[in-house]
């Protein structure tokens, strides 16, 4: 091997390590950061519930329901839609988000599921969330006492339907978020915090959760 | 004609290509064996992966993890080596990928291997990206927020995906699962692809040297010991994060899509993975002059069954004849024929070639060429180099008194050729090959030595002094190893007694042909 093939050999060493070291700085380039998370807080929210149901409803007939098979013979039948909300975040007064709930599906009959981020300056801040809904009307199937029990016999399949039928409504309006929701807290941000704003489900409430 | 990203690319290859030999030597050149670097390295992914693998537990990723990288004897070094083996498996394909850009290698019968390398590489980077995610380290979890982030801007579901990391409850392991299933699986498919890749080249070379190889993985192994990856913090959805280290390979996209729109990494990928689909369409040319397939004269095919043999692509069949001549004839299949003229060198009665560069048209170039030598105190030597050998290489010979005789490949090159120019006065013929790694044709340089000194099929005859014949390789970057090569061979041809040609005509070397029954039909 004459000198310059052996420096050029030495070269070579020399840009292999510089590569094997240029490889290893790839997986951890330090110009991949989160831009401005240093001075930031962010209000997360994150929930899903079924939205309430906008209906119409009316007993049918005995003479109605005949016309019906037997395995669709439902005493109350109802027409509706889902209802929609306004989603509202502010911030010290500042609005933030201000957007329109609808339920999943083509049909929007499927919970509503929200995530949104925002970020906000760290420090005392006041957080305002409010969930309202847009369309008025009610369901009355789950109140309405005055629907008569299907005649039909007790003991067979279709026995007990009308009370089921109560029963499914009166679980699906409770399942439903409530007409308004209103979350109006003094938080202290820190910064590079999450504010995570959940439903909870049991209390039928918004909630803000932060670490420490 | 070519294109002018084409013609741009092929000059900063052929720069690189030099840099690199002057670095390495054209033997262990690591740019003509990124192919096969990026097979090797997965393998070692697949063993490193294995042992990782069993250490790894989806119900607590990160302190799985954690507790591998605080074992310095294996853990730490294994999963970094893993990941450093990665990285460089994707600089591999990349820089492989722009060689068959550049060299014109995508298009016509190599569009199978080109698509299938698209879908390997994407698979790769799915498969990294699901490796890095399972960790669910800072740098994963911003990495699975943004592929999330991508998705939720589909009209797919309904519920953000981008939920299962709000915080609200632990990341479940059903999520850790399916990346692992993923990370897992897919390498697998990749292996798969390989198989498809490749299944349009005959003996496909999928390791690189022992050298180099050893070099490489042995290279990262020091790396990973000397300087292992860091393992960032565990992710916490509650916390945002200010310094993540990321992957620049497999995550370069990464800052710009999370300030770009969603609709704009969409279109940046999708348009980017159609571009890369769709290069062999912008590349193909006309089949004809240099790129027409290998014709068959079938009066002049005697069976032997030699050119199928030979040919890198197998494009070559040998089926029933029409005549009544009672062997097969060769067969070449244009879908499949790259136009690489091997066949041409390896048919010794010289039925078989590219029109114009069959062994019979070598002979007419050659006796032209023998028509213009001019009498000469210093011993004639022709130069033969492939067409694709660096330019400043012919312009070197020609001023070292070389006559130069360029060839589409010299594993083209006839060996009657040779033969005929030692007997019309040329006192050398000294054949300079492309690297043999680095081979358009792929074979041609292993075929010539084959024929030249080992005797195999359309052979040189006994006859021909073997001392004024010279095979040598000219790589770029390689000047002087091409000028000693034939300065060397020159001092040899002039040691050599001057002893006249035989007279009379050259008799063509055939080869048998053998019976149908006894011959291997290609299907």
């Amino acid at each position: 091997m004459t000198p310059s093939v052996l420096l050029w050999r030495v070269a070579g060493t020399a840009v292999a390590v510089a590569g094997a070291l240029a490889l290893r700085w790839s997986t951890i380039a330090p110009w991949m950061t989160v831009t401005g998370a240093s001075d930031v807080a962010r209000v997360r929210l994150s929930w899903s519930a079924r939205p309430e149901r906008v209906e119409q409803c009316r007993t049918l007939s005995d003479e109605e329901l005949s016309k019906l098979p037997e395995h669709m013979r439902m005493r109350t039948s109802c027409e509706g839609f889902t209802a929609r909300y306004l989603l509202s975040v502010s911030v010290d007064g500042e609005r933030l988000v201000l957007d329109t709930l609808r339920g999943g599906g083509l049909r929007h009959d499927r919970p509503i599921h929200v995530f949104t981020e925002s970020d906000v300056k760290p420090g005392e801040r006041r957080l305002r969330i409010e969930v309202t809904r847009i369309d008025e009307g009610e369901s009355r199937a789950a109140s309405d006492s005055t629907l008569e029990p299907m005649a039909v016999a007790t003991d067979t399949l279709m026995g007990g339907r009308a009370q089921r039928e109560r029963e499914e409504r009166s679980r699906r309006e409770a399942e439903a978020i409530p007409a308004r929701l209103v979350l109006d807290t003094l938080l202290s941000l820190a910064p590079r915090r999450v504010v995570l704003v959940t439903f909870n489900d049991d209390a039928r409430r918004l909630v803000a959760r932060m670490e420490h | 004609m070519t294109l002018p990203a084409e013609r741009l690319a092929s000059r900063a290859l052929r720069g690189l290509d030099a840099g690199f030999t002057r670095l390495y030597g054209w033997r262990y050149q690591p740019l003509h064996l990124t192919g096969a670097l990026a097979f090797a390295l997965l393998l070692v992914l697949i063993v490193t992966g294995l042992y990782l693998l069993v250490f790894y537990r989806i119900s607590a990723p990160w302190s799985s993890v954690e507790r591998l990288v605080a074992d310095p004897w294996l853990g730490r070094w294994m999963r970094s080596l893993h990941r450093f083996a990665s990285d460089a498996m994707v600089v591999a394909v990349i820089i492989h990928a722009f060689r068959m850009f550049a060299q014109s290698r995508s298009w016509g019968p190599r569009v199978l291997a080109w698509i299938s390398g698209v879908a390997l590489l994407l698979f790769v980077f799915v498969s990294g990206w699901t490796g890095f995610v399972i960790v669910w380290d800072t740098f994963g979890a911003r990495l699975a927020i943004a592929g999330a982030a991508l998705f939720d801007s589909l009209p797919v579901l309904s519920e953000p995906v981008q939920r299962v990391f709000s915080g609200e409850r632990p990341v479940p392991s059903a999520f850790f699962f399916i990346n692992l299933f993923l990370h897992v699986a897919i390498p697998l498919c990749v292996a798969a692809g390989l198989w498809i890749h490749v299944s349009r080249v005959a003996r496909p070379k999928l390791l690189p040297p022992a050298v180099l190889g050893t070099v490489v993985i042995g290279g990262l192994t020091l790396l990973s010991i000397a300087l292992p990856a860091p393992l960032p913090p565990e992710a916490n959805p509650l916390e945002l994060v200010t310094d993540v280290p990321g992957d620049l390979i497999y995550a370069f996209w990464l800052p710009w899509t999370e300030r770009a729109p969603a609709w704009a990494g969409w279109t940046a990928a999708t348009a980017t993975f159609v571009l890369a689909l769709a290069i062999p369409r912008f590349m193909r040319r006309a089949r004809e002059g240099e790129w027409a397939p290998s014709v068959v004269d079938e009066r002049l095919c005697t069976g032997c069954n030699q050119c199928p043999q030979d040919c890198p692509w197998e494009a070559i069949a040998m089926r029933g004849r029409t005549d009544d001549r009672d062997t097969l004839v060769a067969h070449v299949n244009p879908e499949l024929c790259v136009s690489c003229g091997v066949c041409a060198g390896s048919c010794a009665p010289m039925g078989v070639g590219p029109a114009l560069r069959t062994g019979r048209d070598q002979l007419v170039l050659i006796r032209d060429l023998i028509g213009h030598l001019e009498p000469d105190a210093e011993p004639t030597i022709v130069a033969v180099l492939c067409r694709n050998a660096p330019p400043s290489h012919e312009r070197a010979l020609v001023n070292a008194g070389a006559k130069l005789h360029t060839v589409s490949c010299t594993g083209n090159v006839h060996t009657s050729a040779v033969e005929l120019a030692l007997r019309g006065g040329v006192d050398g013929v000294m054949i300079f090959s492309c690297p043999p790694r680095d081979c358009r044709g792929r074979e041609g340089p292993k075929w010539l030595e084959q024929r030249m000194y080992h005797d195999r099929e359309a052979e040189l005859q006994p006859r021909v002094d073997r001392r004024r014949v010279g095979l040598a390789t000219a790589a770029a970057g390689d000047l002087r190893g091409t000028m000693l090569a034939f300065e060397e061979f020159r001092r040899g041809v002039q040691q050599i007694e001057d002893v006249a040609p035989d007279e009379g005509d050259l008799p063509e070397p055939l080869c048998d042909p053998q019976p149908v029954s006894a011959r291997k039909v290609r299907a």
